[in-house]
């Protein structure tokens, strides 16, 4: 039995460096410091329901197993061929793999592009349009005592974020709110308590008389210690945690941002509320926002994928831009896959554009909505596609799919996907994070080790080594063409 | 004048990048010598005359050139980009980019057209009698440089953010419009006789949006500044009335946002505060 200490977790963009695994036999027995999350996938990653360990190709409409050899010949074959081909997932494997994987696409003139594309594509493309004022998390955890939640809820999507790098961190300049939140937690038990014993001796309805509504932002808001506001278009686990819940009619953020913009310019608004938040209270938190010493404003895809996107994220920039005119405030997207950012990171190193990239005219050309994965599956442009550590067929519109698998389709995934079992050629590799190292980058671009833990399954190689060995074949196809 | 005459040999399943058909590049070129022109299938390198039947009719009058493309053009791209003389003429569904950062002459549409439609453009006309996609008259990402002269007239319907970043020029839309209309424009004007999805204007510096049908509202960074009989588009009226909003205040803008009065009952509050 062996204790690894300080493994990097491979499930989200919080990349938890701290997790503490147990291995008894080239088996993960015990998980310590990780999230419900983090700990199903140490623990349940081997299980054989969800892992392939055999490369398969389909024949005569059937998927049969094959030689590793065999199904990379047949991959680069289709790649080689390929007028068009699409090369999409990445956010889930290595950097190194990626590097690998752009090196593919450039030789196929294919279009390369990540998982980003369906989650902060639009944060990006605002941000080459604004800026972004932003810090590592680091500086958030010691200094930031005003935190802002805008359309994500890290509590079930990030569940140690809260606890290792925001609210509820002992930072060295701020404290925790753990206590407050604990106290509040024990008067709503107490009060529910109450309600249920006064339901009891009297069952009717109004035996408890209801608190009226406080007008106005609550005491905490008001404080020097560290705060949290959730913007939210319902009431979330992490709204519970805040300080203070500011719901959004749905698809009305942009609106509300403008408002703040106008709020904190002390501007006057023509109408009484936006996006069904009062005047009074918005004024009422830009107050707030402009008082606070250090800020931090996080927004997830409840930002990013509802009506305006990308404008919404540029609205976001442009309020903490104009906020940075009195006080100190940063702004950073909160990211989902574990190497979704290493991916935008390795795309723009080797390209200089951060997804969806087209080499097929022999450069990297880039223009999100004609080059990206949704639009080209959507328009059907694409003749042949490789996914590596993705599963758009359970996620992707309905005719995007049906142009995905109408084309010859290759899958390189540890897993058993519903995209696997429309493929034409499946290899399984091993999982990076567990069973082979590699690096990945932080949602704050902090790049982290993967560390490898256990041994792969023999017929599972890293991503990397596959993508190379599909690339000497395409380059060895190609030169035979060309001759 | 010369019409050159193009159809596709067969369906397209991958974009075509046709950069070459142009009336600049086919100009003073043999049959032979247009047919070798260079356009990109995919990622295949292809000669014009292996994608596309080439003819020539030349009838009385001026010397300039026609070119007239008929078929499902749905997946070629970058028609006439940077044209500056001359008229295209497109028979069929169009596919994106058609007279991208185009500087002069014209393109008629009997179709529709896909996003991109003009990005960029400098001088000359684009009309489309069907509908255009989302971006038409745009800048590119991360430029704020977007259609800076010239006039693109659209008989169906546009997609979003029509005109963003817009410096100079015309947009006239007959049919209704998506989001974002005239979003960052700095300068121009844009006429949108049907309805409008909203956030017309977005962080808008200048210039000028003229709604005649419903927008759903008017955003929270405008003020309301008069009510107008009607108003110039172009040198011609516009009947009315129209509310006249002023923004985006949060760009320090002094744009100019009209929108028509009687489709849009549900602005009357802003009346008060006049």
């Amino acid at each position: 039995m062996t204790v690894v200490s300080n493994v990097t977790c491979p499930v989200c963009g919080s990349l938890c460096d701290d997790i503490e695994l147990v291995v008894e036999n080239n088996r993960i027995v015990k998980v310590r410091n990780a999230c419900a999350v983090g700990e199903a996938k140490f623990l349940g990653f081997a299980d054989p329901h969800h892992r392939r360990v055999k490369p398969l190709i389909r024949k005569n409409g059937e998927l049969v197993e094959a030689s590793l050899d065999e199904a990379i010949r047949r991959s680069a074959e289709i790649l080689a061929e390929a007028c068009y081909p699409l090369l999409y997932g990445w956010s889930s494997t290595s950097t190194e793999a990626i590097r690998v994987g752009l090196e593919l696409a450039e030789e196929v003139g294919g279009v390369a592009d990540n998982t980003s594309t369906v989650c902060h594509g639009p944060s990006i493309l605002s941000i080459q349009n604004v800026g972004i004022p932003t810090c590592t998390l680091g500086q958030i955890r010691h200094r930031a005592d005003l935190v802002i939640y805008w359309g994500s809820n890290p509590w079930n999507a990030h569940p140690r974020h809260l606890e290792r790098y925001t609210t509820f961190t002992e930072g060295r300049f701020q404290k925790s709110i753990w206590i407050r939140y604990l106290t509040k937690l024990q008067g709503l038990i107490g009060r529910k308590k109450a309600e249920r014993a006064a339901e009891l001796v009297s069952p009717r309805k109004e035996a408890m008389p209801q608190t009226e509504k406080v007008e106005g932002l609550p005491p905490p808001l008001k404080a020097e210690e560290r705060k949290m506001i959730v913007v939210d278009v319902r009431k979330t686990r992490s709204a519970e945690i805040a300080d203070y819940f500011l719901q959004v009619k749905p698809n009305m953020d942009y609106e509300l941002l403008q408002a703040f913009r106008m709020a904190i310019h002390d501007r006057e608004l023509d109408v009484d509320e936006v996006a069904g938040v009062p005047v009074e209270l918005i004024e009422e938190v830009a107050d707030v926002m402009l008082k606070c010493r250090f800020g931090m404003l996080f927004f997830g895809l409840g930002l990013t994928m509802t009506s305006a996107k990308i404008r919404n994220i540029d609205a976001a920039i442009s309020l903490v831009r104009e906020l940075n005119e009195r006080t100190k405030f940063t702004i950073m997207p909160m990211r989902g896959h574990f190497n979704v950012t290493g991916a935008n990171v390795v795309f723009t190193w080797q390209t200089g554009y951060p997804y969806a990239v087209d080499f097929s005219q022999g450069f990297p050309r880039y223009n999100p909505g004609e080059t990206s994965a949704v639009d080209i599956l959507a328009r059907g442009d694409l003749d042949a596609a490789l996914i590596v550590a993705s599963d758009p067929v359970p996620h992707f519109p309905k005719k995007a799919v049906e142009n995905l698998v109408k084309n010859p389709l290759i899958v390189i995934d540890p897993q058993v996907t519903p995209t696997s079992f429309m493929a034409d050629v499946v290899i399984p590799s091993a999982f990076v994070g567990i069973e082979t190292g590699g690096t990945a980058y932080r949602m704050d671009h902090v790049p982290l080790p993967l560390k490898k833990v256990v041994e792969p399954p023999e017929t599972c190689l890293p991503d990397e080594v596959i993508l190379r060995r599909i690339l000497k074949e395409v380059r060895r196809l190609k030169g035979m063409r060309t001759a | 004048m010369t019409i050159i005459k193009l159809a596709p040999k067969r369906a397209f399943k991958t974009p075509v990048n046709a950069q070459t058909i142009t009336p600049d590049a086919f100009q003073e070129k043999t049959m032979s010598e247009i047919a070798e022109l260079h356009v990109w299938e995919g990622n295949r390198r292809r000669k014009l005359g292996e994608l596309f039947h080439i003819s020539e009719e030349k009838t009385a009058g001026s010397e300039s050139l026609r070119i007239e493309v008929s078929g499902d053009l749905r997946k070629v791209r970058w028609i006439g980009a940077k044209m500056t003389t001359g008229e295209i003429i497109i028979n069929g569904d169009v596919g994106m980019h058609l007279g991208e950062e185009m500087e002069g002459g014209k393109i008629t549409v009997n179709g529709n057209a896909e996003a991109w439609l003009g990005s960029m453009m400098h001088g000359g006309t684009i009309e489309v009698k069907g509908n255009a996609g989302d971006y038409v008259a745009s800048a590119y990402r991360g430029s704020t440089r977007g259609m800076n002269g010239g006039k693109i007239i659209i008989h169906g319907n546009v997609g979003n953010d029509a005109g963003n970043a817009m410096r100079k020029g015309v947009i006239i839309v007959h049919g209704n419009a998506g989001q974002f209309a005239g979003v960052n424009m700095h300068d121009g004007a844009i006429l949108i006789k049907g309805n409008c999805e909203g956030r017309m204007g977005a962080d808008m510096h200048g210039g000028k949006i003229v709604v005649c049908g419903h927008v759903k509202s008017v955003l929270p960074s405008f003020t309301i500044e008069a009510v107008r009989k009607r108003v110039k588009f172009e040198g011609e009226p516009v009947e009315g009335p129209f509310y006249l909003f002023l923004g985006d205040l949060n760009t320090k803008g002094k744009g100019k946002l009209f929108i028509a009065k009687n489709p849009n009952q549900h602005l009357s509050f802003y009346e008060k505060l006049l």
